[in-house]
């Protein structure tokens, strides 16, 4: 039996981070990793945002093309909105706007690339630190002895002990699962993700798309579909909750790929489909049942993917490092008891992580009710916002009247919009503002007033001038 | 475009099972055939099954583990360094 200070199944992004952290720590540790080698069994891409180069500069300036050849940066985002026929009847395209204060945010909103890549990079500075990575392993088993965890058994039964381990084994966690934090999530807790990865020529992702890192397509006809560009191909995939498929979810990413507008960026782009891919993402309102005695859970084990985007990477080297930090602390002080450990939660709760949190469950909502309701929500949030965005354009009447017909028609859609408006965006805006605009945003005030201002558009038109 | 997905994985193949179904947990649903994106779930004389070839061909993704709320479905991901690759993931 082989024995260490500190355990960490999985090599993923988080787990190279625990395991870079606790060697610095000065901790013999090891992490393991099912495929021949980070990075190969996970299909999550990554849209690697500025916050990364905030927290970790000295790592992400290492990150460059000749490490990650999929590097791809980019400043602009593209919002796509499909009605119930499957048209694009309209889009936005983003860039960051005045309000950006991080300097590098300014320039580009993500860097993009391929796990297979990322993963193997990030590992490298756990190894360098003097972690050891075992690649080929399946830990199957947590190790235990009278009842308490002291390490973990692989699929060959060859045996590791280690007073803490670390659970950094994804969505559908051994590691959760054995210690009795989680057998399985709730169905609204997790979503299925397919992806389509294409090929495209890199000087066609340039010349077409210029620099835009992603899009979303919003839509009616499926869950919000993204799209990430790296420098020879991309993305495209949807998820939902477990619990919010009627069909086949690849059935919707189809519904995606055959838009007509689709079709036709594909032939431009001329890309061809190169892999299949899915994958399991929890989406949490909060993380809870994090940890017990030697055991931490973190990134997607520990369900800490933001609730608004789901955005994993970053989350998830956040709570390893802390995590790490955490352990190597607890096994000074030959405590390693869940109360001993509860410093995890409070760290990561003090993060930008835990900040997000903060509004998990409005944001968590909010995301649940539109992009992800196609048919209740935005079957009719698309035509709306449409009609604002784009109503003026018909030329067939004078604009005057055209401005009354387009006021008009948005009134007709308040009787859906503005329960929608309570519900989810006035708890998500008082949350984020917490109590400054209580008075204000009182939902039975605006309910009452809202639709008598509407009431007081004109029905029909003054005459400005005297007739002759 | 339609895309034909034969041909868009690549597997290592390896020994043992990985996933399996107790049919005495199985309350029939079908929630495992409706979520599996490559199809490997089937329903004959009213018992669910899993396709004899499904080492070749799943995700590793777990959602037929995941949505299974009868318990019925075991999964374990496959022996290290066999299974699905995914090299532009």
């Amino acid at each position: 039996m082989k024995t260490y200070d500190l355990i960490i199944v999985g090599a993923g992004p988080g787990g190279s981070m625990a395991a870079k952290t606790a060697a610095e720590n000065g901790l013999k540790t090891i992490f393991f990793e099912r495929g021949r080698k980070p990075g190969e069994k996970n299909s999550s891409g990554c849209g690697l945002g500025p916050r990364m180069w905030k927290q970790f500069p000295s790592m992400m300036k290492d990150l460059t093309p000749e490490k990650c050849p999929s590097l791809r940066a980019g400043a602009a985002a593209r919002n796509y909105f499909i009605n119930e026929e499957g048209i694009v009847v309209g889009y936005v395209m983003t860039r960051p706007t005045e309000s950006v204060s991080y300097e590098p945010a300014k320039s580009w909103i993500t860097m993009n690339c391929y796990r297979s890549e990322f993963d193997p990079w990030i590992a490298e500075f756990a190894t360098y630190a003097g972690a050891e990575l075992k690649n080929s392993t399946l830990i199957v088993n947590l190790l235990k002895k009278d009842g308490n965890i002291c390490g973990v058994v692989d699929e060959h039964g060859e045996k590791y002990k280690a007073p803490i381990v670390i659970g950094a084994d994804g969505a559908v966690s051994m590691v959760a699962k054995q210690s009795g934090l989680r057998t399985r999530w709730a169905q609204d807790q997790i979503t299925v993700t397919p992806q389509y990865d294409f090929f495209a020529p890199p000087n066609k992702i340039d010349d077409i798309m210029g620099d835009e890192a992603l899009a979303v397509w919003w839509s009616a006809i499926f869950p919000a579909s993204y799209q990430v560009f790296f420098h020879d191909g991309f993305h495209q995939g949807l998820g939902n909750w477990l619990n919010k498929w009627d069909k086949n979810p690849l059935f919707y990413l189809n519904r995606v790929i055959n838009l007509k507008y689709y079709q036709r960026l594909l032939k431009i782009l001329d890309a061809k489909p190169r892999e299949l891919q899915s994958h399991l993402l929890p989406w949490l309102k909060y993380p809870y049942n994090t940890h017990t005695d030697g055991v931490i859970l973190i990134g997607d084990a520990g369900g800490f993917p933001c609730p608004l985007e789901a955005e994993g990477i970053y989350p998830a080297m956040v709570t390893g490092k802390i995590a790490a930090e955490v352990a190597a602390e607890a096994i000074t002080s030959e405590d390693i008891s869940k109360s001993a450990l509860s410093k995890f939660d409070e760290m990561w709760k003090k993060t930008s992580v835990g900040e997000e949190f903060e509004a998990g469950e409005e944001l968590y909502n909010i995301w649940k009710a539109l992009p992800f309701s196609p048919k209740e929500t935005m079957s009719w949030f698309v035509p709306m916002f449409m009609e604002v965005m784009g109503g003026i354009y018909d030329w067939s009447q004078p604009h005057a009247k055209r401005v009354r017909q387009i006021a008009a028609h948005v009134k007709s859609y308040m009787p859906k919009a503005l329960p929608f408006i309570m519900k989810y965006v006035f708890p998500l805006v008082a949350k984020i503002f917490e109590n400054d605009l209580d008075k204000i945003m009182d939902p039975q005030k605006l309910m009452s007033v809202i639709p008598k201002i509407m009431d007081l558009l004109p029905k029909k038109k003054k005459q400005r001038r005297e007739k002759l | 475009m339609k895309i034909e997905i034969d041909g868009l994985t690549k597997h290592i193949l390896g020994t043992g099972d990985f996933i399996s179904i107790d049919i005495s947990k199985c309350n029939n649903c079908g929630s495992c055939i409706l979520v599996c994106l490559v199809n490997l779930w089937g329903r004959k004389d009213n018992r669910i099954y899993i396709s004899e070839d499904y080492k070749e061909k799943c995700l590793e993704c777990a959602a037929c583990y995941q949505v299974c709320d009868a318990g019925a479905i075991s999964f374990q991901y496959p022996a290290g360094g066999t299974g699905v690759i995914y090299e532009k993931g």
